[in-house]
């Protein structure tokens, strides 16, 4: 046989490979989403409400308690809500992906590396569905669209991205340490207050509005801004800090979740 | 390449930590006072092509833990399984399926995770439904299915998905009569056809019906049980699996010649 045809049979097998991966997330996917969501119309409703629900409390909470009157309140709070609602959920989730998933772990061998990236993809399906809040938002407050609103979608592939990288230590620490479930919950809600999600950063000074733009969720939250109420392009910080977060998290986590996703099995049941 | 499974010096070990919680042994070395227990430990051996063993011990001699080994639910911690060929396993009693999906969603889920490709899994649904034996039920949510069901539904992916190694834990006291034929026939025809099958429980008799050969698994390690072929199915199970066909003096040693177990 020659070189070329050996090495055309490894691009094939690699990408027949690539290909059952994808399938395989697919499936994995797809059938999480039934199972945690159920099927039929009522799904988007079910997505929809918790993130129409936040922004509601938090508008009526601005106008009666705080009795402030900021610009655009209520797409500013969209922009804080819809990318927390994403990470949330993804930890909702993991923390329960390999119980969740415990009846095929304890059956048969399959690529357990996709369960915390199929967890966070089923989750980022809610967060296509909570666009809309976003799109009546603009609609509501007759924000006209500008070049900037490019930057959209570079603000939800990072939120994605944070959420699929957030996915594997989440999943780690539900299968370690499941009685934590409840403090892991109150750790995210904590990073929504502990990030300009309520307030723009602008209205934060000094060394707090350093700290704060540590937090991943202070970029994402400003990045959606940017694009669609500030209309100005974002600073580079904040496409360095989720992107930093992303790959911190993506080098140290997943080898470790790949060396104890071996052992799954022997914790169920 | 001929289907085989070559286990040498295999070890599995659970750690428990001092809460008596089972924990992953990077957790055990944080967690001070974890104290670990080998389900199994020094197991070495081979199965060679066209042979159906039966796995045969007493509770909590590691016949789960070492069908869950080869079939890589499970790594060792020592030693190493080499298996040679697509892996079929039913090995949990709920046979691998989500309870709030139903059989369809199931069969699809099961059948792209076993490798099968994602269309030809859909185009096969309705082929794995017959299979299975479900009719209607196979678009009912698998909550509603009995163990059997679940089980039948568990096989039917396995049996399209055509394995060259069968990994059977304990089906038998999950399905009926008329569906053990069916599992019987399947695994006869594998091991014809020079495929593996290995099937733990502790109904002997019905082992017999689907294994040719028989290995004991306990605290010293893995051993042939000579004559099972020809004595077992005569032989009263008994749940700790201290008699064997050995016992009944049937048949010879070298009926187990597919096996090479260090002896």
């Amino acid at each position: 046989m020659s070189s070329s045809s050996v090495v055309l049979g490894d691009e094939r097998e690699r990408t027949a490979r690539l290909g059952a991966w994808f399938e395989q997330l697919l499936v994995l996917t797809s059938s999480d989403l039934r199972s945690r969501y159920g099927r039929g119309r009522w799904q988007l409703v079910k997505w929809l409400i918790d993130p129409f629900a936040l922004v509601g409390v938090y508008l009526l909470m601005d106008t009666f308690i705080f009795y402030r009157r900021p610009y655009a309140a209520g797409l500013s709070l969209a922009c804080s809500v819809i990318p927390f609602q994403m990470i949330t959920m993804t930890v909702q989730s993991s923390l329960d992906a390999v119980r969740q998933r415990g009846a095929i772990l304890g059956n048969m061998r399959f690529r357990r590396v996709l369960l915390p990236f199929s967890t966070a993809l089923t989750e980022a399906c809610g967060f296509a569905g909570s666009l809309t809040l976003l799109a009546l938002m603009i609609a509501v407050y007759r924000v006209a669209p500008s070049a900037q609103i490019l930057w959209l979608p570079v603000g939800l592939v990072l939120t994605l991205l944070l959420g699929i990288t957030v996915a594997y230590p989440v999943t780690l620490i539900g299968v370690w340490a499941p009685d934590m479930r409840g403090l892991m919950m109150s750790a995210v809600r904590a990073a929504y207050y502990l990030a300009p999600g309520f307030v723009t950063l602008s209205t934060i000074h000094g060394r707090t509005q350093t700290w704060v733009k540590v937090n991943p969720l202070t970029s994402l939250f400003e990045l959606l801004r940017h694009a669609v109420l500030y209309r100005s392009a974002p600073p580079l910080w904040e496409l360095l800090v989720p992107a930093g977060w992303i790959i911190a998290l993506l080098l140290l986590f997943v080898p470790i979740y790949n060396r104890e996703q071996r052992h799954f099995a022997k914790l169920l049941e | 390449m001929r289907p085989g499974v070559v286990i040498s010096e295999l070890g599995v070990r659970f750690d428990i930590d001092r809460q008596k919680r089972p924990t992953t042994p990077a957790l055990s070395r944080i967690r001070r006072h974890c104290t670990a227990v080998w389900g199994l430990r020094h197991i070495s051996g081979a199965i060679e092509a066209g042979t159906a063993v039966a796995l045969i011990g007493p509770n909590g001699a590691g016949k789960t833990t070492l069908l869950r080994t080869i079939a890589g639910v499970l790594e060792p911690d020592e030693g190493q399984v080499q298996t040679c060929g697509r892996i079929g396993s039913l090995l949990a009693i709920n046979a691998g399926a989500m309870p709030r999906l139903t059989g369809r969603e199931n069969a699809l889920l099961l059948g792209v995770l076993a490798g099968l490709p994602r269309r030809w899994t859909r185009e096969a649904l309705d082929q794995i439904n017959e299979l299975a034996g479900l009719s209607t039920a196979f678009d009912r949510p698998v909550s509603t299915y009995s163990q059997g069901m679940r089980a039948r539904l568990g096989f039917a992916v396995i049996q399209y998905s055509r394995p060259d190694i069968l990994l059977l834990d304990e089906i038998h006291e999950a399905i009926d009569g008329e569906y053990r034929r069916h599992v019987e026939q399947f695994a006869r025809d594998l091991q014809r056809s020079g495929g593996i099958v290995i099937a733990a429980g502790h109904d002997h008799q019905e082992l017999a019906r689907l294994c040719d050969q028989a290995l004991r698994l306990d605290g010293s390690g893995l051993h042939p049980v000579p004559g099972w072929a020809d004595g077992a199915g005569a032989v009263t199970a008994d749940a700790a699996g201290a008699v064997t066909a050995e016992d009944s003096g049937a048949g010879t040693a070298e009926d187990s010649e597919a096996l090479a177990w260090p002896r």
